[in-house]
This record gives C-alpha cells, structure tokens and sequence, in this order.
C-alpha cells in the first residue's frame, strides 16, 4: 500500500510538471482531481473538526440532559450540559447558509454574513490600532529616547534617522489629499525608492520560497520514489 | 426585515466586541465569552457558500458542455471519494489519510512548486533595470537573493575579500531588511491598518454595506 | 544573436532550473552559514524557557508551503523536546490537521516525547479569529477534545491549562497572513508572547513586528530552518535544501544578469 501511495504520488507529480512543457490531459486531469480531492477533505475536516464538535455534540448533551431532567434524574452535570440547547440559536443562524442554494431566499443568508462581518470589524478596530498604528509609532519613535539616553551605537542612530525619513516619505507617496509637487514630491520619490527596496527584498526571499517548493518536490522524486526502485 | 435586520445584527455584534474589549466586569467578560462561542459555531457553515458554488460552477460546465466539460467529472469524483470515505470515517481513518497523503499532498505542493520555473523564467525577461526604481528593486533582490543562500558570502569572502567586511552578502542582505525594508513595511502597515480600522466603522455604522450584497 | 537570446524559449529556462536542482538533490554539498538576529532571538527564547513550559505550535501553512516551515517545525519541536518544554499543536488551516498530526507524532518517537505528556495535538477549527480570541479565555472552550477525540480535561499537560496565561510562547508556522492576526488579537489582546517561522514570500514584512518587540524572533524560510538546525548542531532538510537552493539563486542571477545585458545591448544599437 505504500510503495502504491509512492508511486500514485510520482505519477500525479509528474503529471502536473508536465504543464512545463504545455497544457495537456495529464496536467488538467491532475489539477481537477486536487480541486475535488481538496474540496472534498475540507469538507470532512471541517464537519469532524467544526460542526460536530461546536455545535452537534453540545446540542445532542444538551437535549440529553433536558430528557434527563424531565425524567427527574437530573445531576449538577445535566444541568450544566443542558446550556448546550441555546446553541440551537446559533446553529439556527449557521443553517440560514443554505438559503443560498434557493433564490427565492438567498436574502437569508444576510444574516449570518452580517454577524460575521460585525465581529471581525468589532475585533479588529480596538486591536489593529494598538497593534499596528500605535505599537508600530511608537517602535519608530522608541529609538530617539535610546539616542537621547546615549545608549544608542552610531550604526543604531543612523538607522534609526533612516527608518524614520522612509517612514514618513512612504507615507507621504501614499497621501493623495496634495499634488505630489514641489517638496511632497521630493518626499514622495523618497518615499518610492524605499518601497522599491522594500519590493526587491520581497522579491528577493519570495525566490527562495518558491525554489524551496521545488527542491522539496525534486526531494520526493530522487529520493523517495527513484529511492525506492533503486 | 431584509436589510435592516442584518444591518441592525452587525452594529450589535460590532459594537458588542468594542465595549466588552474595554470592560473586564464579568458580565461584559460573559457576553464577551458567549459572541465568541455564537461566531465559532456559526463560521463552519460558510462552508456551504464555498462548495455550493463550486458544484454549481461545475455543473453549469457540464451541462454546457463547454470546452475541457469532462474534467468537471474529474472535480466530482475526487470530491466525491473524498467525502464518501471522510465523513462516516473521520480524517483520522487510515484511507483518508492515505488520500490525503499520496493524492492531494504531492498534488498541491507540486502546483506551487512549478513557481519556481515560472519565476526564473519571469526574472530572465521581465527583470531589466530600465528606470532609476527598477534598478533599484532590481539590485535589492539580487543582493538579498545573494545574502539568502550560503554561496553569498561563499563568494563575498573570495572575490570582495579586500573590503574590511566578513561575510558581507548576508550583513547587506540583513540591513536591508532591517532598515530600508522595514521603513517601507511600516508605511504600508499603517496605511493598510487606518483603512482596516475607517472600513470597520463604517460597516458598524452602516454606511458601506455591499456585503449584503444586491437586491432588496 | 541578441535578439535571439532575449527571446528564448522558456523551456530552456526550465530545463536549466530542473537541472540546477537536480544535480545538488543527487550529490548533495554543505556550505557554512550565519545566524542572524530573528533566529538567534527565537533560539534564546526557547532556550531559556525552564523545563515543564509550555508553548502552542500553529501549523498555519498547507500542503502547498510545506517545504518551508515543515524543518523548521521539525527544529523546534525537537529543542522542546530536548529541553522538556511541552508543545501544543493547533492549526488553523483546514487543509492541514494530518500532516500536523503525522509530524508531530514523527519527532516525537524520534525524541522519546509522549503524547499527552510532552506534547498534544488539538487540531483544526474553522474560523481564524474566532480561534485565536476564543482560545485567550477558555482553551477547553474552542478544543474540548483533542484530534483523536479525547478529552482536553484527560490529558495531561493539559491539566493545569485554561488559557493564554499558562502558554509561555505561541510559535506560528505560517504561509499566509496568520501571524499578523496572532500579533493583533493573541498578543495586542491578551499578551501572548509570539514568534514565528514564515514561508520566504512573507519574510520582509515581519521585520517590523520584530523591531517592535511584537515577535519574540522568527525563523525566515529555508534559511531559518537552517539556522535553527545549525544553533542545534543537527542539520536537516533546511540545511540540505539551502544548499541545494545556493545553485538556482546563482542560475537565477545569471539570468537576470544576462537579460540585462542583452537588453542594454540591443536598447544602445537601437539608439
């Protein structure tokens, strides 16, 4: 079964490598078959690991727990497990998903979306400005203090002043609200060749990880596959 | 009853989240507890929205029969095997794993290994220092791509070795990424976090509203 | 002749890159390497932790990114190991809880770790955010049971366990943006401390988190992975793969040099 798997695994493999050379039925039959395959495992993983352990087994206690207590054999844990039944509510909301699959009453499907999209924008106001606005102000502003206490070596100073021109000349390039003319521009060109550096170390370390990719998949190839026959 | 209600359920959930942030009284803690728990069981069922599209995109290939419609079959089946075996037995059975293991692992690590080809054959054409700033992203990559693998300094060390500096393509490469880049970072960092936070007040608020998509 | 080499098929661009992995992949070469600061921060910190602590590993990368972060997983779960520091796996990506899974229990038998002991897996649930901020007031609350189905209160490590107070590190393995929501809610929220291990496409951006303080360390790609194994004096596919990766970063900046060269060329003849 596993040298099977391997072999599976290398011909799969070497059907989506045959892109390289062009499109061709072994490159699309590969590449349908990893949709569905992968369709298919988020849909078992997020049952096994999502609905049934939030929302269908609390409920099933829960409904245990109150046929318990209607026969008078109710135990302190009954009664704790019997506020698994309000999760009815929520479940009641998540099942709203289905009314996408009839147009009639696809406007149903409002109503968990806007609970979603209320949380995530609750949670993120408060955070993402402690996080990333005033966290990150201040580490730019934090040096200064360091250089004004003298603790600071001539390498960090000067990184520091950098830091903080790139900073500001980036988000300069970023404010619509004037004419990049005059100084702004200045400060705007500034700021752009910091961002082109910015994008060539992205580009730079992007290689590696899609090299990274690669090898790994060669890795398989040489020495699990070819390492099995030979 | 269509728009309202869900408008009216994202202030509460939004603004709930708000307040219970600032107060640790155990109530506001257990209303806190309680959204959590209603947004944890909720979310799976955004599922559904995925896969139905999905079937649906297929099946009007199908039934179009427009060009390549036979590998549509192809999506069915794997999900199909996948879902049959998955969810009587769990992802922890042994045939699932298998599966997952030798089908869907090697396939979907090999898509995106084919990135690396793409990528050498996109920096061979596309990467030409024609201006000031892409001269400037171009030898910032390169430096980096240098300071990122062994060989860099390998090379440093041989043919720099008159400059008073040890190692010198990986020390480039690291101060570059720790000032230059990081300046550039934090600007895009502010400037993506202050249009996360207008964009969440005015979903709260009401005032943008597309996720509720057309219609009445 | 330019002109010609400026339009080259892409296939031989292809054949050149199979080439310059495959050779390295067959005889394999090592070459010394350097530790930077990200790296060297996150080791410090690990290794400072005293034994019987406890971090949560998120294996936040899929089947598609796993070169990357997968030896960096295998670097640090074997220092906890060895340091007898208990590590927690969680995922959040759907697409993942097996491989986590199979990994974990992997470097465990490798290193004498037992399960429930030194080391749980908790698997997936859906919803990123709804994960990171349920699991700040109640673990137990998010993973009632583990990814085998046994309860959270039956394991051991777990014992003493409710939430982020008792976690002395989350480490995340990502490929995506799951580390900035760790640093946003786990951290920002609830003081978790955070560190990371990223896939090369996202390593430029976490320098800031790391100035701030915000990141305890990280590991950046392959070369992390790497730097890691060489802090541990056990090289492995980092190590291996860095080396490997040396001769197509060079083929790649001969490229590039080349199309350069051949485009001034020719821009100077057309002038």
């Amino acid at each position: 079964m596993e040298v099977l798997g391997i072999w599976i695994a290398a011909f799969l493999t070497l059907c989506i490598f045959s892109f390289l050379y062009r499109d061709n039925p072994f490159y699309r039959f590969a590449e349908h078959l990893f949709i569905g395959l992968s369709v298919g495992y988020s849909i078992v993983v997020t049952i096994h690991q999502g609905f049934i352990p939030l929302a269908w087994e609390p409920l099933s206690e829960g409904v245990n727990a109150l046929q318990s207590e209607l026969t008078s054999e109710g135990t302190p844990e009954t009664k704790e497990a019997l506020s698994g039944l309000f999760k009815i509510i929520p479940i009641g909301i998540g099942l709203l998903f289905f009314a996408r699959l009839s147009p009639r009453h696809t406007w149903l499907i409002r109503y968990p979306i806007a609970i979603l999209i209320g949380f995530t924008a609750g949670a993120a106001i408060p955070n993402v400005l402690q996080a990333s606005i005033f966290e990150q102000t201040y580490g730019t502003l934090t040096p200064f203090a360091a250089m004004h206490a003298g603790s600071l070596s001539t390498g960090d100073i000067v990184g520091a002043i950098l830091i903080t021109i790139g900073l500001i000349c980036t988000l300069v390039y970023f404010f619509f609200s004037v004419e990049h003319q005059g100084p702004v521009g200045w400060l705007s060109k500034v700021g752009i060749a910091f961002l082109m550096i910015g994008f060539g170390a992205a580009f730079g370390n992007t290689v590696m990880g899609r090299v990274a990719l690669l090898i790994h998949r060669v890795g398989f190839l040489i020495n699990d596959w070819l390492g099995s026959i030979f | 009853m269509k728009r309202q209600v869900p408008l009216a359920l994202c202030f509460l959930f939004g603004i709930v989240m708000i307040l219970t942030q600032f107060s640790p009284h155990s109530y506001s803690q257990g209303v806190y507890r309680e959204v959590i728990n209603w947004n944890l069981i909720i979310n799976p069922f955004a599922l559904i929205l995925a896969v139905a599209t999905l079937i649906q995109t297929h099946m009007t290939r199908i039934q179009r029969r427009t060009e390549h419609w036979q590998y549509s079959l192809v999506v069915f089946l794997g999900m199909a095997v996948m879902v049959l075996i998955g969810i009587p037995l769990g992802p922890q059975n042994s045939y699932v794993e298998w599966l997952y293991n030798n089908l869907q692992v090697p396939m979907d690590a090999t898509m995106f290994s084919l990135l690396a080809f793409f990528i050498a054959s996109a920096a061979y054409r596309a990467f030409r220092a024609r201006t000031f700033e892409a001269t400037l992203l171009l030898i910032t990559a390169l430096i980096v791509m240098m300071g990122n693998v062994p060989v860099g300094d390998l090379i440093w060390n041989s043919v720099l070795s008159w400059l008073p500096m040890e190692d010198g393509a990986s020390k480039v490469r690291q101060w570059i990424l720790d000032i230059p880049n990081l300046a550039s970072r934090r600007g895009i960092i502010l400037g993506v976090s202050l249009g996360v936070i207008s964009q969440s007040i005015r979903i709260i608020l009401g005032i943008e509203r597309s996720y509720l998509g057309g219609g009445d | 002749m330019f002109e010609k080499l400026m339009n080259i098929d892409r296939r031989i661009i292809f054949v050149l890159v199979a080439v310059v992995v495959i050779i390295p992949t067959l005889i394999p070469i090592r070459l010394p390497t350097r530790v930077a600061e990200p790296t060297q921060k996150l080791y410090d910190y690990i290794d400072e932790l005293p034994p019987g602590s406890t971090i949560i590993m998120a294996f936040d990368y899929g089947p598609s990114s796993l070169a990357e972060p997968e030896p960096m997983a295998k670097a640090v779960l074997q220092h906890c190991f060895n340091k007898d520091v208990r590590v927690i796996g969680i995922t959040l990506y759907a697409n993942m809880p097996t491989l986590a899974d199979k990994l974990m229990q992997k470097i465990a038998t490798e290193n004498g770790a037992v399960y429930g002991e030194d080391y749980t897996f908790l698997g997936y649930r859906p919803g990123a955010l709804q994960v990171i901020l349920g699991m700040g007031t109640n673990i137990a609350g998010v993973f009632e049971t583990d990814y085998h189905g046994t309860a959270i209160a039956e394991i051991p490590m777990m014992e003493n366990i409710t939430n982020y107070d008792q976690i002395d590190l989350l480490l995340d393995l990502a490929a995506g943006s799951s580390t900035e929501a760790w640093i946003i809610y786990a951290n920002t929220r609830y003081n978790l401390k955070i560190a990371a291990g990223v896939t090369g496409v996202i390593i430029a951006q976490m320098y800031p988190y790391l100035q701030t303080n915000q990141l305890v360390g990280f590991m950046p790609g392959y070369l992390g992975a790497t730097e890691y194994e060489k802090l541990l004096n056990a090289p492995g596919d980092g190590t291996i793969g860095l080396n490997t990766a040396s001769f197509v970063h060079l083929l790649i900046i001969g490229l590039v040099a080349l199309g350069n060269i051949a485009f001034f060329i020719q821009r100077r003849r057309e002038e």
